[in-house]
């Protein structure tokens, strides 16, 4: 039988990041992961991109992806903005306050294919969210071998300066990976320059440019030293699908593209009827799918 | 499976009455017709014979797939799965089109623990229709007028004189009746069962445009200027979903209760309503009522949904043109999608 049963957790701690956008801090209640038979969920298992169901006591459940997945301690993190009912709730909870995830949900992003290759990741304002475990664990894997690092470029686009986010993980990547930032809203000349780094000796440097993530494209494409076998996409629809088309016009195969889509949600288990998009349901065949297949179910 | 011959039906009530809550389809004093428990531990049964010329208003979905459901409670501290332990309950008299419903949803709520505590206390007693009624099209859509094998736990078949024919189908139906003494009857009957069911298929009217309907919907040749245009005529309302017997969207929502306690239920939703699909950015992959309607209609009717539960997510009941204000139910649509020229993307077909 399904299990519609949250387990319970607490909310550690938050630190803000972005607009109206924190890193949140949670941890299974009294459970350790594998200890304690009371444990309802498989959270042992959660895969890059999968998600879960936040429940904020007495207002709702919403869909969240893992900015790091649960350790042995039962503590994982996830990045959420201020958007709705839930969200505002949760932005009134203080650390202590007790609230309910259900999950993993979903199938995330294929491990499979990436494997080593050289991948392109193009995310939009908080689409970067459900990416970072996946980066995380690439960049970690290419850290050894320096000229590897051409093996993953990351194109991260956001509206204006005050919109980027996951400020953290992107310093961090700084030194790992190739990154092009591109903002709707460029700043003055006499602004700050985004993502500048002081310690530019171990890092490679950022680009940033004004203009939609397609006008950076063909730069970061030209990055890799061999075309890129995959691609990753996760942002506003109208992004992800202009850069779908585009990529394909590159060379690349549909079924090498993925998009981490957005729906509603209310039970993540295939039930609840909102999420599905012809007859394949986002919170069981997706989050993640390939441009070919959502092309055939004319889904974007 | 044992096939009894009885003249006196209400003998077979009385005696389920006894060992269920019994729940038979009535007549109100406005002529409408609707499921109503109509005995109980405390009350004397008071049967009347199963309406066999009408169908009831809604469905018999919501004795399984409630309404609104609790399906947690939170202390504070922990939350709790909300179980319902339902009494065990017949259904007298349920339709061949409900029926197929149910087993649809048998198997779509298959894992569903809320459904299935309900589903699994109740027996089902099916019963054949002997003519057509008004709106309903079962045979085109294989969910009628007879009571498909295995889909009721006894099927019930009205013979003439008041005669009837009682069907074993399952354990459970033949654990129900295995007190009373019936005299079995020959096989012979269920071939004039069959006769009776043929001759009835044959009375519905013609509905070609149905299966024509069906083909077009699958065939890419709608345009979404077509829907765009249907759907001037939906009212949101939920009038088909709520009635559908298929229709099982749901919303959940949480009822919060002093010290921070609360319950949460799921609740009928509607795929036409224009937040369906709204998420809390406010984008909504559906806010067109043009792509509501015919998501709609593809769930009922698209070839992926098929290939998933072996039929068709229509039952042929017809209740979805009965309460439509819109006029937009199964029947109208049909026609407009059979009366619509080949049109693709919006482009007029030049060869059409």
């Amino acid at each position: 039988m399904l299990n519609h049963i949250p387990d319970s957790i607490e909310l550690v701690d938050y630190i803000d990041d972005g607009e109206q956008a924190r890193h949140y801090h949670f941890r299974l209640l009294n459970l350790k992961i594998g200890q304690n038979k009371n444990h309802q969920h498989n959270w042992q298992q959660v895969q890059p991109g999968q998600f879960f169901m936040l429940n904020v006591p007495s207002v709702g459940e919403a869909p969240f992806t893992f900015t790091e997945p649960p350790n042995e301690q039962g503590e994982f993190r996830a990045f959420i903005r201020q958007m709705g009912q839930v969200t505002s709730a949760l932005f009134t909870m203080q650390r202590g306050d007790i609230l309910g995830a259900r999950g993993p949900f979903g199938s995330g992003w294929p491990l499979d294919k990436i494997n080593n290759n050289n991948t392109l990741i193009v995310a939009g304002g908080c689409g970067l969210a459900p990416l970072v475990t996946l980066i995380d664990k690439l960049a970690d894997s290419l850290m050894d071998k320096p000229e590897n690092k051409q093996k993953l470029v990351l194109v991260y686009a956001a509206r204006n300066k005050a919109t980027q986010m996951l400020t953290p993980e992107r310093a961090r990547w700084q030194k790992q990976i190739k990154i092009f930032n591109t903002l709707d809203e460029y700043p003055n000349a006499s602004d700050e320059y985004p993502n500048a780094s002081d310690d530019a000796s171990d890092e490679l440097p950022v680009t940033t440019v004004e203009g939609s993530p397609l006008i950076i494209l063909p730069k970061a494409l030209s990055t890799f030293t061999s075309p890129p076998t995959t691609a990753l996409l996760c942002g506003p629809e109208v992004m992800m699908n202009s850069i779908a088309t585009y990529l394909t016009e590159y060379g690349m195969a549909s079924d090498a593209i993925f998009l981490a889509l957005e729906r509603r949600m209310h039970c993540a288990v295939g039930l609840c009827g909102h999420c599905y998009i012809n007859h394949q349901y986002v919170c069981k065949s997706g989050p993640t799918f390939s441009w070919q297949t959502l092309q055939q179910l004319k889904g974007l | 499976m044992k096939i009894y011959l009885i003249n006196d039906l209400q003998r077979l009530q009385q005696h389920l009455a006894k060992n269920y809550q019994f729940h038979q389809v009535v007549t109100n004093s406005d002529g409408q017709c609707h499921w109503q428990q109509i005995a109980s531990e405390t009350t004397k049964p008071v049967v009347h014979d199963p309406l066999i010329y009408e169908k009831p208003q809604s469905s018999a979905k919501a004795f399984f797939f409630t309404e609104q459901e609790k399906v947690l409670v939170f202390n504070g501290e922990f939350f709790q799965e909300t179980i319902p332990t339902p009494k065990p309950f017949v259904l007298f008299g349920v339709q061949s089109c409900d029926l197929t419903a149910i087993h649809y949803q048998d198997k779509f709520f298959k894992d569903d623990p809320y459904y299935q505590a309900r589903r699994q206390q109740c027996l089902l007693v099916g019963l054949d229709c002997i003519t057509p009624c008004e709106h309903g099209f079962c045979p085109t859509v294989n969910a009628g007028p007879g009571v498909k094998d295995g889909y009721a736990d006894i099927i019930l078949h009205p013979l003439a004189n008041k005669q009837w024919l009682v069907i074993e189908q399952t354990n459970k139906g033949a654990q129900a009746l295995k007190d009373l003494v019936f005299t079995e009857t020959h096989w012979h009957y269920l071939t004039q069962r069959d006769l009776v069911l043929h001759q009835c298929e044959k009375e519905f009217p013609d509905d070609k445009y149905i299966t024509d309907g069906i083909q077009k919907i699958n065939s890419d040749e709608i345009s979404s200027e077509f829907w765009r245009k249907l759907a001037i005529q939906c009212l949101g309302c939920s009038g088909c979903t709520t009635l559908c017997p298929t229709c099982s969207c749901y919303g959940t929502r949480a009822i919060k209760q002093d010290n921070n306690h609360f319950s949460q239920q799921r609740f009928w939703d509607s795929c036409l309503y224009e937040g369906f699909q709204r998420e809390a950015s406010f984008n909504n992959p559906s806010a067109e009522a043009g792509t509501r309607v015919q998501r709609f209609w593809q769930h009922k009717f698209g070839d992926e949904f098929f290939t998933e539960f072996s039929r068709h997510g229509c039952v042929g009941c017809g209740r979805c043109e009965q309460t439509c204000p819109g006029v937009i139910g199964i029947h109208s649509v049909m026609k407009r999608l059979t009366e619509e020229r080949g049109q693709k993307n919006g482009q007029e077909d030049t060869n059409a």
